[in-house]
């Protein structure tokens, strides 16, 4: 909300209704030309084939009688495999973005898909359902339970999947020797180092076998060294097929991925392919 | 809900009580009060009552008890009662004609506090003194264990015998065999004839310190002595417990009748039966019951408070772990029944304490107090179960409080 707050503006009926220079025209189907002009697949009925679809998203914070965009109308889509980053300045809109993209949240307009569901109606379980299935999260601060142990912490989803217990171990227990922590798996976050507990986290978010790995700021609480081996296993995971999104305000972490949404005043500033 | 996710909110229930060990431990303590003050209250009054019981039972099979007075517990008869006209032998010859389908035996019972009783140079306190028929035997189920009872010839001529009962003996004869022998009762000589069997404790009162004489001899004596000195009551012994309450109505008809109650109005004397008395002590305990119940549910309830707060303390202090939580797919219903599921766990450990400590506490009192106690199942059943509902019931507002918080907030807490 503090970064939502440096945007804080009087509403305009226009702004509202979310026709801006910056937003592109929208058909009847609810997609945008220029999607449409770059040759994007539609699986039926208007729905897009790509992994996650953004048409025309706004978040609009109501604080009193202000009103503040935190996005407005923004369109992309991110096909399955991308190594994508999100990068802006705080205060930009990227860290609501990423919420919306996570489905922690949902936009005050527009349509949002994940695998071809459309996520922006979806009422707070479905979301959390979807959380569960299609989202990996791996946070700056971690956010690992801090009573419990790095095998449970990975188990977590899964209890929510209702995994049975066995088979909850047994891919816990597989999803942690990937990230090379077979040896940690009874201990607890504060027995481990900063890029152990990114791991357990990272663990945690590949065990569902989810569509997007969401990663906010994952080296910002981390040295450099470390940085760098979380960085070369996001490179890993990708090379193995996963779809990584990276939110992130520095640069050097963007220059990893192979395509980078650059965010400004809740608008994208620009989308490049760099690899 | 599977049964996974009510093991897994157990799991992490036991883990937060052992992780905040003074503040559960004074939660559980709160319950445990409640439930303590439910199980000690239930089990006083249950043994109260299996006390009772076993005492009415005591007085032999399924006799009813008729006398001038209104059935009392102890309860000295009040002035009314004691200017009502007595109940006669004649009256005990009418029932026993009229309600002879429905009784088996009849015995009239004149009774007093005998002021002196003496043999040779020894003198016991204060035995109760009855005057009786040969049909008392039978009828209360007490017979004699040597000698013999109360005969025709003794009624008929009125001859000065005396069964005596236990403590009587005792007192009189502890080295000689009393039959034969003679003791002078108020300072008229009787002969003894016989000896009771034991016959035990009624109320904590011993009935061997009795002494039994034919009816037309106590009348010889004592007849013009007013009650409550001297009470006259008829005992009756129906066929079997099925014919109670017939016998009962047909006795309260005959003596209506022969007392000339009018149609409407009171009885003016007392019939019970084993029965009746218990219906009468239940009513006179429900009261007592519904008063120690009362109290019971206010102190579960405060200790159900206490649960209420420490789980708002808990939510709040756990609001990034409920971030978590849902981000990883933790949907509302998950995060209410992980709280509701703590707070049970929290009362029911309240409840287990408490009813440990109830039990102990009725076991201490059967050792070292007169007073009876007693836990039936039942109540440790509803103990638990009424511990688990105060979880639900105050463990729900702080549950549907974390249910409902918004992921990104909860994340976003420090």
């Amino acid at each position: 909300m503090s970064e939502a707050l440096l945007e804080m503006e009087s509403p305009t009926t226009e702004e509202a209704n979310g026709v801006t220079e910056e937003t592109s025209i929208v058909n009847g189907n609810g997609l945008d030309a220029e999607a449409l002009e770059r040759g994007d697949l539609l699986a039926h009925d208007g729905v897009p084939a790509a992994l996650i679809s953004m048409r025309d998203i706004w978040r609009t914070y109501e604080m009193g009688t202000e009103k503040l965009h935190a996005l407005r109308g923004v369109s992309f889509d991110v096909q399955r495999g991308e190594y994508l980053a999100i990068i802006g300045p705080s205060g930009s809109g990227k860290s609501t973005l990423m919420n919306l993209i996570g489905c922690l949240d949902t936009p005050s307009q527009g349509r949002y898909w994940i695998n071809s569901k459309l996520v922006s109606e979806m009422e707070d379980d479905e979301l959390a359902r979807i959380r569960n299935q299609e989202i990996g999260f791996v946070f700056q601060t971690f956010n690992l339970l801090a009573r419990a142990t790095a095998l449970h912490n990975v188990e977590l989803p899964l209890i929510y999947a209702g995994v049975s217990a066995a088979d909850r171990h047994e891919r816990a227990q597989r999803s942690l020797r990937a990230v090379e922590l077979g040896d940690r798996m009874t201990h607890r976050p504060n027995e481990l180092s900063g890029g152990q507990r990114q791991r357990v986290a990272i663990a945690r978010a590949l065990v569902n076998n989810p569509s997007i790995l969401l990663a906010d700021e994952p080296t910002g609480a981390l040295d450099s060294k470390t940085s760098i081996e979380i960085m070369n296993l996001f490179e890993k995971l990708h090379s193995e097929g996963n779809t990584i999104i990276v939110v992130t305000h520095e640069h050097d972490i963007a220059a990893r991925a192979h395509r980078v949404i650059s965010i400004r005043d809740g608008n994208i500033e620009s989308d490049e392919r760099i690899k | 809900m599977s049964f996974d996710d009510i093991k897994e909110s157990a799991a992490m229930a036991v883990s937060t009580v052992r992780a905040n060990k003074l503040r559960s431990a004074l939660t559980i303590l709160g319950v445990g009060i409640g439930v303590v003050t439910l199980t000690f209250m239930v089990s006083i009054i249950q043994g109260l009552n299996k006390a009772f019981a076993e005492q009415i039972e005591s007085l032999g099979s399924n006799t009813i008890f008729v006398s001038k007075f209104d059935p009392s517990f102890g309860r000295p008869p009040n002035n009314e009662e004691l200017h009502r006209k007595d109940i006669t032998v004649e009256d005990a010859e009418a029932i026993r004609t009229e309600a002879a389908e429905n009784i088996d035996s009849v015995a009239p019972i004149r009774r007093k506090i005998a002021a002196g009783l003496r043999y040779a140079d020894k003198e016991t306190d204060t035995p109760i003194l009855f005057g009786v028929t040969p049909e008392y035997e039978y009828t209360l189920s007490q017979y004699v264990e040597r000698g013999r009872f109360v005969t025709e010839n003794d009624m008929r001529g009125r001859e000065n015998v005396a069964i005596l009962a236990q403590d009587v003996v005792r007192a009189l004869f502890p080295n000689e065999d009393p039959i034969g022998k003679e003791i002078k009762i108020e300072g008229s000589p009787f002969r003894v004839v016989g000896v009771m069997e034991t016959l035990g404790n009624f109320f904590g009162q011993s009935r061997d310190n009795s002494v039994f004489i034919p009816l037309p001899t106590f009348d010889k004596y004592w007849r013009d002595i007013e009650p409550p000195l001297v009470v006259f009551f008829i005992i009756l012994r129906p066929h079997t417990r099925a014919h109670v309450p017939p016998a009962m109505d047909q006795i309260t008809d005959v003596l209506r009748r022969r007392r000339q109650v009018p149609a409407g109005a009171k009885n003016n004397f007392g019939v019970s039966s084993q029965d009746s008395l218990l219906d009468f002590y239940n009513q006179l305990t429900g009261a007592t019951w519904l008063v120690l119940t009362a109290i019971s549910f206010v102190a579960l309830m405060i200790g159900g408070i206490g649960v209420m707060n420490i789980m708002l303390v808990s939510v709040t202090e756990r609001t990034k772990e409920i971030g978590i939580r849902k981000a990883v797919g933790a949907t509302r219903a998950n995060i209410l029944w992980q709280f509701l599921i703590e707070a049970v766990v929290l009362t029911g450990l309240g409840g287990v304490a408490g009813l440990a400590v109830g039990e102990l506490a009725s076991v201490l009192m059967n050792a070292y107090s007169p007073l009876p106690a007693f836990v039936p199942l039942w109540a440790i059943l509803v103990g638990v179960g009424i511990s688990a509902s105060v979880g639900i019931v105050f463990g729900l507002w702080p549950a549907w409080k974390a249910a409902r918080l918004d992921p990104i907030e909860a994340l976003r807490y420090e």
